[in-house]
């Protein structure tokens, strides 16, 4: 059936979204709440951007890097990688989308670490990167998992970027919430309401989540 | 103590900035009583460009003003049954004006068909082509068809008509994009996005990055129609002074540079 296809293959996209941007999303994170280097007003507020930009906006950009007269997409057509109109958009425009929420949350985690934990176990001689691993990661890790199924929930709903990168191909590219779109804009109402339920479910479902994953890291 | 009363001016430029914006926002709704009120027209999207030089020749001529909604003529006749203000509705098919009339909302009598156009395929300008037959479309290297939402966007559903009659559709399904309106698919094509889309004729005039590749001929292709009337809700006077206007020999010289032609027998139902 087509509305569990549609919601299956919006998961999917999200988690593959969530999973693409973590790791960057942690460091940078990390970064942010740790380091001072040059620049860093400016990575802070390139990186939030997607939060307060229309997203069609957003979505325009990506079309211009991404589509076959952009700077990426016409490398990417050198090596005959579609993006723009596939799932590879989806994703892309997902993972834009929730970076600001994963990287805000998880630095918001990582300022909260006590510091003399890592002062402590860099006297004991431990490098940068294990005092990272064994210390900040697991202390933070509550609030990077919150800000990783906040972004995951707005990867969701992601509608604006999506419907300018990758459209409204039936099978290929029609997520949830342009599936609901499409629906409404074309009469099917009934569809588009079985829709709204499943996307409601899920986003309650994940919020919901990260509500308890954030909370238990405050107490 | 230094900051109280800083901050009390502060609440009161507030106060003022509030004051002035409401004051503003009272004296814009009550505006339109002081001057002719504009009519709003909800158009089929492939008017955009034709509509707002009529429009423009109308205000110059101190006729009145028009007020637009552009937008794919399914969308326009949703926003309109579910109560969207307009006073006329000038949609790109028969269907969408069939499903405002069906909800009771078209003043009697006051439809007619304005125009007609044609379809075409186009292609990015920086891959120029030509087709010799409209079988050219089913080419492997159009990996991607922009065309409207077949399932209610007009032009869409007269490009599935027509790749139906040429017995083309079973070929390219799978390869097109449907779009939430004509221009979205002109769009789609000037971006690079798709290798092709089909459009109206009068679209691929004004498209700056996309070159037409086949026009659908007006005998052989599906018969398309705009049909314009008033609404229930419309002030009366003014929608039928500038629907009236619309069939002025002005105005056709305007819809004829975009590349619309007039509807032979403007039959009013």
């Amino acid at each position: 059936m087509d509305l569990w296809r549609i919601t299956w293959f919006t998961v999917l996209c999200a988690v593959a979204a969530t999973l693409l941007v973590l790791p960057p999303a942690v460091v940078v994170a990390w970064l942010l709440a740790r380091r001072r280097f040059p620049g860093r007003a400016l990575v802070e507020t390139i990186i939030s951007l997607p939060l307060v930009m229309p997203p069609v906006a957003t979505g325009l950009i990506l079309l211009m890097l991404f589509g076959r007269r952009g700077a990426i997409g016409r490398l990417l057509e050198r090596i005959g990688v579609d993006v723009v109109f596939t799932w590879k958009a989806v994703v892309l425009a997902m993972a834009i989308m929730g970076l600001p929420l994963l990287v805000r949350t998880a630095r918001a985690g990582f300022e909260q670490v006590n510091e003399r934990y890592e002062a402590v176990a860099a006297t004991l001689g431990a490098s940068p990167a294990r005092i990272f691993l064994t210390i900040s990661l697991p202390l933070a890790w509550p609030s990077v998992l919150g800000g990783a199924v906040l972004a995951f929930a707005r990867a969701l709903g992601e509608f604006g970027a999506t419907i300018v990168v990758a459209g409204s191909i039936p099978g290929a590219t029609r997520t949830l919430s342009v599936a609901i779109y499409t629906y409404a804009e074309t009469g099917r109402d009934t569809q588009a309401l079985a829709l709204l339920l499943v996307s409601t479910a899920i986003a309650f479902a994940a919020l919901f989540a990260a509500n308890r994953l954030v909370e238990r890291r405050a107490a | 103590m230094r900051v109280t009363p800083h901050r009390h001016s502060l609440r009161c430029a507030r106060g003022g900035l509030l004051a002035a914006a409401l004051t503003a926002i009272v004296s814009a709704g009550a505006a339109p009583d002081a001057q002719p009120a504009a009519v709003t027209v909800s158009a089929a999207v492939s008017l955009t460009d034709a509509l707002t030089a009529v429009a423009e020749r109308y205000g110059n001529e101190a006729r009145g003003s028009v007020r637009f909604n552009f937008g794919a003529s399914n969308t326009l006749a949703r926003q309109i049954v579910n109560g969207a203000p307009a006073d006329i509705f000038v949609s790109a098919d028969e269907a969408q004006m069939d499903v405002v009339a069906a909800a009771g909302l078209l003043k009697d009598g006051t439809r007619f068909d304005l125009l007609t156009n044609q379809l075409a395929v186009v292609v990015p300008n920086d891959r120029p082509r030509t087709f010799k037959s409209v079988r050219e479309i089913a080419d492997p290297a159009f990996k991607r068809i922009a065309i409207g939402d077949p399932a209610a966007v007009p032009s869409g559903v007269y490009a599935r008509q027509y790749l139906q009659q040429e017995g083309l559709w079973d070929a390219i399904a799978a390869r097109v994009v449907p779009t939430s309106s004509v221009r979205a698919a002109l769009a789609a094509v000037e971006s690079g996005a798709a290798d092709a889309a089909i459009v109206y004729r009068t679209d691929a005039r004004v498209a700056l990055r996309a070159t037409v590749a086949w026009v659908v001929s007006a005998d052989r292709g599906p018969r398309i129609r705009y049909p314009a009337a008033i609404l229930k809700s419309a002030d009366a006077a003014a929608a039928q002074r500038f629907l009236d206007y619309l069939r002025s020999d002005a105005a056709a010289r305007i819809f004829e540079r975009f590349g619309f032609a007039r509807a032979a027998a403007p039959a009013a139902r």
